[in-house]
């Protein structure tokens, strides 16, 4: 896949999610101009990008859906739910679009057809009279507006050459286009002249040719390389030039210019001189945020400034033509077109108000966001993080061994004083290592927003599918936690999301009678705590009936009927985790397909999470997720047992004691002892790994682990404590993969495996 | 050959200057690393070597004889009119 191609797949997806949110605000909140705006311009970059990567399936159908929305902004059309729908629907086949060509590079040889459906489907919409007009023609108004809009490259060359054009315009020209032309580097070895092709341009006003990329020295310079753009206004027919360039027509790009842009106005004098520096002004912007993305940001951004400050000294606008002379300065120091465009914009509007604007007031903008602080972001792809990961993480294995070194250098060499010294660089590394790996754990930290956002998707659709009013409310879109919790969490949040809108949220009938706001409310938020991350989903339905729930629970034998009597309510509704339980009546397309709120729990306990839940009937339920931020490290401690060195992570671990052997006694099957007035089972590790057990005198105080995990209590017998260790835990891989009773592997410092055991799993 | 090292250190492009002189137009340029170039006895220029002219940005003496690269390009580049 090309970098052309690459980039469109990435671009895609954020203009598909953009709009996406958009669309969604817009049902929720009605349509604002801007957001409908925001909208159109997603779906006609979308359709830009479909012809570049050459999908014409794609721009086919984002015509039609671009055709809707320009109705919609105009007014003909509501933004009705149906028409969100289907906007919607076609921004969905996008991304499976987007998917596949990610995929094969091509589109499936369905999708003209699915595109033709859809684009009818959005057509049908329209009103019968923009319907006439076949796809590929300019079909509405707005659109026309922005076909005939000058390209930027075009407006600067205009006003650059300005009175130089006017005084060459033939009386009696017609028609008049801009060219911009930019050779492939090869081109000199197909044979072709760049030069002779713009020698054979008629009527030429202007010409201007620069550099795509600044020169290399002379010292590197490749004279075979041509690196040339040609830039030019003519006063003569589209189609003339397009025969002039007809052999490079993927070089060339040719524009309409209307001849009023290019008439002998002096630009200080009248509106129409405002009208081409405001069109200049905008033509910077929309460079600037393109350039925003591209390795000639200095270049490009200097270039705006000056091309504005210039246009706006000549609409006689000084003090204007420095603010943006000084904001292009202060972007260009913070490496961030953001002062600079907020300057433009000023301009833009001062220019579209009256003159009276107090020219002080021009300062005082400039100051304003040139103190704003810049923040330049990276793209880096994941993969690359994680090998820095990886690598910090072998880092740690190796510090390890430097430990290891230096017991070995003391006890089997007894070199004292090379021990120490080892020990202190050992120190020192840890030290350093610690911040390292901190620092590139956050590399890998990201904001629970994308998530989020795919949830006001799934609210929507899910409420629109049962006919209840539900609204999203989600707090703490910025909290950051690993990427891989985030990823993970997204299934557990779906399952909750749904169960909410599905079982908690009343119908509208029922929470009429209840007295309750029609539109009931769940809320997601996201928080920090000290080094948790906690996630509370929060529904104003039902709640859970303790009654139904213990019902159920003795229907389905989840417990023994004696057991589930004594509980108390808070613990029955705890059951709605346990496998094979749902409380739903029938089996709905929405959920309760047979996964539950057991999958929840798994899934975040995988990830070293605890999900509670709190319940009030009749007003409604609260799910809480407590999440670790990262899971890249664990602490473990290194015991033995059967001659075998296991991990057990001290999360797990409460403590360790010696007990002798008269305080354990036999408690039904088990052997046990009390500590602290409660009953400790104790297992032999090694007998619970089937190892040989080492030969123990009779009398002699047995080592024991503490544990608790899952609100269960339990202790190993083991035969010695060897180490805390910080280590990056390995999931089992291969043939282990599914090994239960394993949390993972990690290499200790002698180089030896460690399996770090599952307290939980194995837990008698 | 149409790029030549001319009196006074100049360096001189005449006749037609074909994309086959842009090499040795890179190396004179190379070696001569303050000439101006007089491109007066040019009357028609490749796109590679007038994008080795640009590149260099060294004073030219001109106008080209080149006309509508004169016209067009001329009076935007470092130019010594007076002819040396």
């Amino acid at each position: 896949m090309s970098a052309l191609q690459e980039q469109f797949v990435t671009e895609a997806r954020e203009l598909i999610r953009q709009a996406t949110d958009d669309l969604i605000v817009l049902e929720r909140d009605g349509a604002s101009p801007e957001r409908i705006d925001r909208v159109f311009r997603a779906f006609h970059t979308l359709k830009g990008s479909a012809g570049v990567v050459e999908l014409p399936a794609m721009g086919i159908m984002l015509h039609a859906a671009e055709d809707l929305l320009a109705s919609v902004r105009q007014g003909v059309l509501g933004g009705g739910p149906d028409i969100i729908d289907a906007a919607l629907a076609c921004l969905d086949q996008v991304s499976r679009w987007v998917d596949d060509f990610e995929a094969s590079g091509a589109l499936s040889a369905q999708a003209g057809e699915d595109g033709r459906i859809l684009a009818q489907r959005l057509r049908s919409f329209l009103p019968a009279e923009a319907n006439r007009q076949p796809p590929g023609s300019t079909a509405s108004k707005s659109t026309q507006g922005i076909e005939a809009r000058l390209p930027e490259w075009a407006a600067r060359l205009i006003a650059a050459e300005h009175d130089a054009i006017a005084s060459r315009l033939p009386k009696q020209a017609s028609a008049a286009v801009a060219i911009s032309y930019q050779p492939i580097a090869g081109c000199f070895y197909n044979g072709d002249d760049p030069l002779q092709l713009m020698r054979q341009v008629p009527n030429l006003l202007a010409l201007r040719i620069e550099p795509r990329e600044a020169f290399a020295p002379l010292a590197d310079f490749d004279p075979y390389a041509c690196n040339l753009r040609l830039q030019a206004i003519c006063a003569a027919d589209r189609d003339e030039i397009a025969g002039i360039f007809r052999l490079v027509p993927d070089q060339v790009h040719i524009a309409s210019v209307p001849l009023d842009a290019l008439a002998a106005t002096p630009p200080d004098d009248g509106d129409a001189g405002v009208t081409l520096v405001r069109a200049v002004i905008e033509a910077q912007c929309e460079l600037l945020r393109v350039s925003g993305r591209t390795d000639d940001f200095a270049g490009c951004t200097g270039a705006a400034a000056r091309v504005a400050a210039n246009a706006l000294h000549h609409a006689d606008r000084p003090q204007l033509a420095d603010t943006v002379a000084r904001a292009g300065a202060a972007a260009l120091v913070q490496n961030d077109p953001g002062p600079l465009l907020a300057a433009l914009e000023q301009a833009r509007v001062e220019l579209a108000g009256t003159r009276s604007t107090a020219a002080a007031e021009d300062g005082r903008g400039a100051a304003n966001t040139a103190g704003r602080p810049a923040e330049r972001v990276l793209r880096v792809s994941e993969a690359k993080i994680d090998a820095l990961v990886n690598l910090a993480g072998e880092l740690i294995v190796v510090k390890n061994a430097l430990a290891h070194s230096a017991k070995v250098v003391e006890h089997e060499l007894a070199g004292h004083e090379v021990a120490a010294a080892i020990r202190r660089d050992h120190d020192a590394i840890d030290r350093l290592l610690a911040e390292l790996h901190g620092t590139v754990l956050q590399l890998r930290m990201v904001t629970v927003a994308q998530v989020f956002r795919s949830l006001s998707r799934l609210v929507r659709d899910v409420s629109r599918q049962l006919d209840k009013n539900v609204a999203l409310v989600t707090r703490g879109e910025t909290t950051e936690a690993d990427k891989t919790i985030v990823d993970r969490l997204f299934e557990p949040l779906v399952h909750l999301v749904r169960n909410a809108v599905d079982h908690g949220i009343e119908s509208p009938g029922q929470r009429e009678a209840a007295g309750k706001p029609e539109t009931a409310t769940i809320s997601i938020e996201a928080s920090r705590i000290g080094d948790r991350f906690l996630i509370e989903v929060t529904d104003d339905g039902r709640g859970i009936d303790p009654a139904v729930v213990r019902r159920k629970a003795s229907e389905k034998r989840l417990l023994p009927a004696d057991e589930l009597a004594v509980l108390a309510d808070q613990q029955v509704i705890d059951l709605v985790f346990a496998p094979g339980f749902s409380t739903a009546a029938e089996v709905s397309d929405i959920s309760g397909r047979g996964i539950g709120m057991d999958v929840v729990r798994t899934v975040i306990e995988q990830i070293g999470g605890r999900v509670s839940l709190a319940s009030r009937l009749g007003t409604g339920t609260t799910v809480r997720l407590d999440l670790p931020m990262t899971i890249a490290m664990s602490r473990i401690m290194v015991v033995e047992a059967g001659g075998q060195l296991f991990g057990i992570s001290m999360d797990a671990v409460t403590e360790t004691v010696r007990v002798t052997p008269d305080r354990i006694s036999r408690i039904k099957n088990n052997l046990g002892f009390v500590l602290r007035e409660r009953i400790v089972p104790v297992v032999s590790l090694a007998e619970l790994m089937k190892l040989p057990e080492r030969a123990k005198e009779a009398a002699a105080a047995r080592l024991v682990v503490v544990m608790e995990a899952a609100g269960r209590i339990a202790a190993f017998e083991v035969d010695a404590i060897r180490d805390r260790l910080d280590v990056v835990l390995k999931p089992m891989q291969g043939l282990l993969e599914n090994a239960r009773g394993y949390a993972g592997t990690t290499l200790l410092g002698d180089g030896q495996i460690l399996l770090v055991l599952d307290v939980k799993e194995i837990l008698p | 050959m149409t790029v030549r090292c001319g009196d006074d250190g100049v360096i001189v492009l005449g006749g037609v200057c074909s994309v086959e002189d842009a090499e040795p137009l890179l190396q004179m340029l190379q070696t001569m690393p303050a000439a101006q170039v007089d491109w007066r006895p040019c009357h028609q220029l490749h796109t590679a070597v007038l994008q080795l002219v640009l590149a260099s940005g060294r004073v030219l003496v001109g106008p080209c004889g080149d006309a509508w690269v004169a016209q067009w390009l001329g009076p935007k580049l470092p130019q010594n009119g007076a002819g040396g």
